[in-house]
């Protein structure tokens, strides 16, 4: 309920195959919201409008859509694709990034999932899960626990109010520690900042 | 050792069956008022003896179980009336028995472990509290007193303009964040070592809150709200 929430569109347009996926990732552990699209064209108009990280296809949907494809890998380069293994095609019509069968367990296929959300996260610069906080982000850390305003940390650091924000975001993706009060005990705990510097 | 299986529950199992498969369920039983001996009554009878709505009962028995919500379900307003009741009982076990069990975790704790760094964390965990308290009395004072209003269909009351169902699913703030936080700092950054029987008591008090919390809020935002917004976009129509 924390974790970044995956965005998964389902290409299927069987809804028992359909329902049965999206029962698997629910009960799941996996943060996820899941969309359906019946066809190409409706996967294209959710991904304008919702920022999706894995599409999970039934490759009979990309036969002679090739154009397409190409357009939406181009446009969207993070977006990871697996494709769903009927047994039926001699090759494979696209290249996808991983695939499974309906036979697989669903430990298998949800293993695959999360394995594709490691590399979408490897893709935006995060590369593992640990906290190493760059340098600029340790001066906006040091200036969150001694309780500045973006406005303030901004003028101290002479950057924009907008890239605090976003080096605020990247310190509470890598420490996984949202509120200011936490963040002073992870700077504290960490060493970043001198206990006795602050006000207790 | 137990191990968690819990089924989709149906209206013809034994309750006790029930429990023994998620013994979480018997924090929802406390939840609708119903006591834990439950004797060989399946669901369908328990829910009669108890009066409460059967299919109520079980779409939340089936949240506890780890199921997701289902989707479209028409409720009752008397169903509805249940939930608040619910819900109200769940704020109770908040307040008085799981938030003072772990203050009494975190203050022995922290009498061993007199760093000031614990110190900060005991801090964080009051001011917390505090925000907690203020959700829980909004939820209280405004959200549920509006929500009986609009099921009792008592209009001629007024009902206080500046709240509506979708309003309220916005005010609902996420208590889950700060305790996620909480989680996050014990097991990965504070230094502190040994007092493991006291640090796993707070560990599972910490866990046993965030799945009732869960559960507590996809009952808000998967049954109330809708259900609230159904109503009044019939009344207003």
């Amino acid at each position: 309920m924390l974790k970044t929430t995956l965005h998964i569109v389902i290409l299927e347009s069987s809804k028992i195959i359909f329902e049965g996926l999206y029962s698997i990732l629910y009960q799941s552990d996996i943060y996820c919201r899941v969309y359906r699209a019946e066809n190409i064209d409706e996967l294209s108009d959710i991904l304008k409008t919702e920022k999706i990280n894995i599409i999970i296809a039934n490759p009979v949907h990309f036969v002679n859509r090739d154009k397409e494809i190409n357009k939406i890998k181009k446009e969207f380069p993070s977006l990871s694709i697996v494709g769903i293994d009927f047994g039926v095609m001699h090759k494979a019509v696209i290249e996808t990034d991983a695939s499974f069968t309906l036979y697989d367990t669903p430990e298998h296929i949800l293993h695959l999932i999360s394995r594709m959300d490691n590399r979408n996260k490897s893709i935006s610069g995060n590369s593992d899960d640990s906290d190493n906080l760059t340098k600029r982000e340790l001066e906006v850390l040091t200036c969150i626990v001694n309780g500045k305003l973006n406005k303030e940390i901004a003028e101290e650091l002479n950057i924009s109010i907008h890239t605090v924000v976003r080096h605020r975001k990247n310190i509470t993706t890598k420490t996984g520690i949202r509120s200011q009060s936490g963040l002073t005990i992870y700077a504290i705990s960490k060493k970043i900042v001198e206990i006795e510097d602050i006000e207790i | 050792m137990h191990h968690f299986t819990a089924t989709k529950m149906s209206p013809s199992m034994k309750m006790a069956d029930q429990i023994d498969a998620n013994p979480r369920l018997l924090l929802m039983l406390q939840h609708f008022n119903i006591d834990f001996r439950v004797s060989d009554l399946t669901v369908s009878q328990l829910c009669k003896q108890y009066e409460i709505s059967e299919a109520l009962f079980v779409d939340i028995a089936n949240l506890y179980n780890g199921f997701g919500a289902k989707k479209n379900h028409t409720y009752t307003k008397k169903d509805l009336l249940q939930v608040i009741d619910f819900l109200k009982n769940s704020h109770h076990y908040y307040r008085s028995d799981m938030y003072p069990q772990i203050n009494s975790y975190i203050q022995l704790l922290q009498k061993n472990h007199p760093e000031r760094e614990f110190k900060l964390l005991n801090r964080f965990f009051n001011e917390y509290f505090t925000e907690v308290l203020e959700h829980l009395d909004y939820e209280d004072n405004v959200a549920f007193p509006y929500f009986i209003k609009l099921l009792k269909n008592r209009s001629e009351e007024s009902v206080p303009e500046q709240f509506s169902s979708t309003e309220y699913s916005e005010h609902h703030t996420d208590i889950e964040l700060k305790l996620h936080d909480l989680k996050n700092l014990l097991l990965k950054y504070v230094n502190i070592e040994g007092d493991l029987d006291l640090r796993r008591k707070l560990f599972f008090a910490l866990y046993e809150l965030e799945y009732d919390l869960f559960v507590h809020s996809l009952i808000e935002e998967s049954i109330l709200i809708p259900s609230g917004a159904n109503i009044e976009k019939k009344e207003n129509a």
